[in-house]
């Protein structure tokens, strides 16, 4: 027992001393956060910049600008030459440019007589197509109401819809606990692999194995040392992210807390493998690349897992990190409890087992 | 535990092979209780691996040996209780302290020694705070030292225990090993210093090659060649097999890559009769050289070749 305590205490010593691992293994998480959160996750839905030059001049066009500008999610600018306009476009700095033509309002006032609707020219950058997308409805349905006043049109079916905004989720809450995952797989897989393969070569773990230490309190104590480590690591991510980006923790923290360690006890256990299989700490680090790379992109831990393609799913739903990453997104978003987070449970809890059992075959001392 | 009977590793016939390549062929040999022991030979003789297997951190192939009382195969942890270890360039947490460190290997063993004078008979008292990272090759080496006595263990093996050391740093961990058999330790050292054996071993196994090839005190082993004195030189533009062995009092003769030698017990004597010889056969000797007979020489002696090109 006094051995184990010396261990971990030594492990959290060493942790606490190589200030530089500490700090980037800190920054990281954090740096990664602000700049997806900053530049991807800005506020609520889309926004769109319109661009708009009125050609006509007349009452009539007026009304058209403002029903366009009446829209909440439209920023319109007001523009008056064609070719700065698409310039704009093309840089992206407006997503839509709308043209009015001469001869708007009098085309609308002998609507009647003419054969033919009059056209309204809308440019849009098809290299940025979902967003172009939105911004050419909204502008049809502007377009759709004008032409049915015109002609006194009566609807005989209309659609009333209801956004419901319960939650209020942005990208960064669904980010930040991607984030965390990432931080525990990478810090637990990739630390004990370098490190524990590194302590090998050196001849550490041989001088240990000449003492009557057993290599079970030698791994209990790393696990206590890392769990407590990383459980505050996290902590300080979700602090951050929480002051910074407002990001809420809504399940309970114990159930938060509880996902953290299973997590980090699969991840450790996957890392004493690779300890194991590696010859040396150079071969480690690679190895863990080629695990945790894939890991990173397939896992859920930057999109949602059902944009992957269909042929991927089998294997997505089989990593662990997909598992850790779902649990703490239901926990701090949904505020899933216990009960509902089995499959997430059973899943991380089967490859702990696996894991170590694989672990303890592959463990030398040298 | 009672030591009191002289023996106290008893080591049967110890085989270690790695694939075809025997590193350890079948070696036996007893050390005494409280006596300081010494394996002596080249690099590749299989010291270090006959150390490791007594330690336990290697498995023999065939064999085993009895420390104190108990079997290094069956009861290895009891063994590892009564043995402290410094292995060849240890190496430990390089941001831990002296201290800690100190701390952290006595709570592996169910008993320890107060870590403070331990740390000051080691040398190490200004550097207790200091982390192991910035210390000195001899000071990390006595804190090796100071690892493997924290449990006050009856035998402890040190490997190598100077090598890479300077001049200085090596009498000083002399002093130390001296100590410690004052304080009734026994106390098993490998080494490829002729000196270091001499001074610090009660008694020295030579080993080359898997084999241990003789076994005595330093004195005996010396006086083995029978004779007291060594000569040595060279011969320019020599072409052909030059037989030395009929010059007078020349005892045993020797010779390594180009240089001769003869040992005698009356040298002044040889010499003449070496100069005499040169010229009659228009030899030209150089680089002559005359010494007291080393260790050295009992192993060239024992094996054709010197320590260091072994």
């Amino acid at each position: 027992m006094k051995a184990y305590w010396q261990l971990t205490l030594a492990q959290l010593r060493i942790f606490l001393r190589n200030r530089q691992v500490l700090m980037w293994t800190l920054i990281f998480p954090i740096l990664l956060m602000s700049m997806l959160g900053l530049f991807l996750g800005k506020g609520n839905g889309i926004s769109l910049t319109i661009g708009v030059i009125d050609h006509d001049h007349t009452s009539f066009s007026n009304e058209f600008v403002n029903a366009i500008s009446k829209n909440e999610a439209i920023h319109l600018v007001l523009q008056k030459d064609e070719e700065d306009a698409q310039t704009s476009l093309k840089n992206g700095d407006l997503q839509l440019v709308v043209t009015i033509p001469k001869g708007y309002e009098s085309s609308l006032k002998n609507s009647g007589s003419q054969p033919l609707p009059f056209t309204i020219p809308v440019y849009y950058n098809d290299t940025n197509f979902a967003v172009s997308q939105v911004g050419l409805a909204l502008v049809n349905g502007v377009i759709d109401e004008i032409s049915k006043q015109r002609v006194s049109y009566e609807p005989v079916v209309e659609m009333e819809s209801h956004g419901i905004k319960a939650l209020h989720l942005k990208y960064i809450d669904f980010l930040v606990p991607g984030i965390v995952a990432m931080m525990i797989m990478s810090n637990n897989m990739n630390g004990v692999a370098g490190q524990i393969a590194a302590w090998r070569e050196r001849g550490i773990l041989r001088r240990m194995q000449g003492t009557t230490l057993k290599a079970s309190t030698f791994i209990a104590a790393q696990i206590t040392a890392r769990l407590l480590m990383n459980g505050l690591q996290a902590l300080i991510v979700l602090l951050v992210a929480h002051i910074l980006f407002g990001v809420e923790i809504r399940g309970s923290w114990f159930t938060l807390i509880s996902f953290i360690i299973l997590g980090t006890l699969a991840f450790m256990a996957i890392g004493f493998i690779i300890a194991g299989i590696a010859k040396t700490p150079e071969s480690a680090a690679p190895i863990a690349g080629v695990l945790s790379f894939p890991m990173l992109f397939l896992g859920g831990v930057f999109f949602p897992i059902k944009n992957m393609p269909e042929f991927l799913q089998p294997i997505v739903k089989l990593l662990p990190i997909s598992h850790l990453s779902t649990a703490l997104r239901e926990i701090m978003n949904v505020g899933a409890a216990w009960s509902s987070l089995g499959l997430e449970a059973a899943i991380l809890g089967g490859w702990v087992i696996a894991a170590f059992v694989i672990a303890s075959y592959t463990f030398k001392w040298e | 535990m009672n030591f009191s009977e002289d023996t106290i590793i008893d080591v049967k016939g110890l085989v270690k092979n790695y694939g075809s390549f025997k590193a350890v062929n079948g070696v036996h040999f007893q050390v005494h209780n409280g006596e300081i022991f010494g394996l002596l030979g080249p690099n590749g003789a299989g010291k270090t691996t006959t150390l490791e297997m007594l330690v336990g951190l290697r498995k023999p192939d065939e064999g085993t040996a009895i420390i104190g009382t108990h079997d290094i195969l069956r009861e290895l942890t009891k063994v590892k209780e009564i043995i402290g270890v410094q292995l060849q360039s240890t190496s430990l947490f390089d941001l831990l302290t002296v201290e800690e460190i100190l701390q952290m290997y006595a709570s592996f063993y169910p008993s320890h020694i107060p870590i403070s004078p331990l740390i000051d008979d080691m040398l190490l008292t200004e550097k207790r705070k200091s982390r192991i990272k910035g210390l000195s090759g001899g000071q990390k080496q006595r804190l090796a030292i100071a690892l493997a006595l924290v449990h006050d263990p009856h035998v402890v093996f040190l490997d190598e225990p100077t090598t890479g050391l300077d001049p200085q740093a090596r009498r000083t961990l002399w002093d130390i090993v001296l100590q410690l058999k004052n304080k009734g330790k026994t106390i098993v050292l490998t080494t490829h210093y002729m000196d270091e054996a001499h001074i610090l071993c009660d008694r020295i196994a030579i080993m080359d090659q898997g084999e241990l090839i003789a076994l005595d005190t330093p004195t005996q082993l010396v006086k083995s060649l029978q004779s007291d004195s060594a000569l040595e030189f060279r011969v320019l533009q020599e072409e052909e097999f030059i037989d030395f062995s009929s010059i007078e009092g020349v005892k045993k003769v020797g010779k390594q890559s180009d240089v001769h030698m003869l040992y005698s017990d009356h040298l002044q004597k040889t010499l003449t009769s070496l100069i005499h010889f040169a010229t009659e056969k228009n030899l030209q000797l150089v680089d002559i050289q005359t010494r007291t007979a080393t260790l050295e020489d009992v192993f060239i002696h024992m094996t054709g070749r010197s320590l260091r090109e072994a």
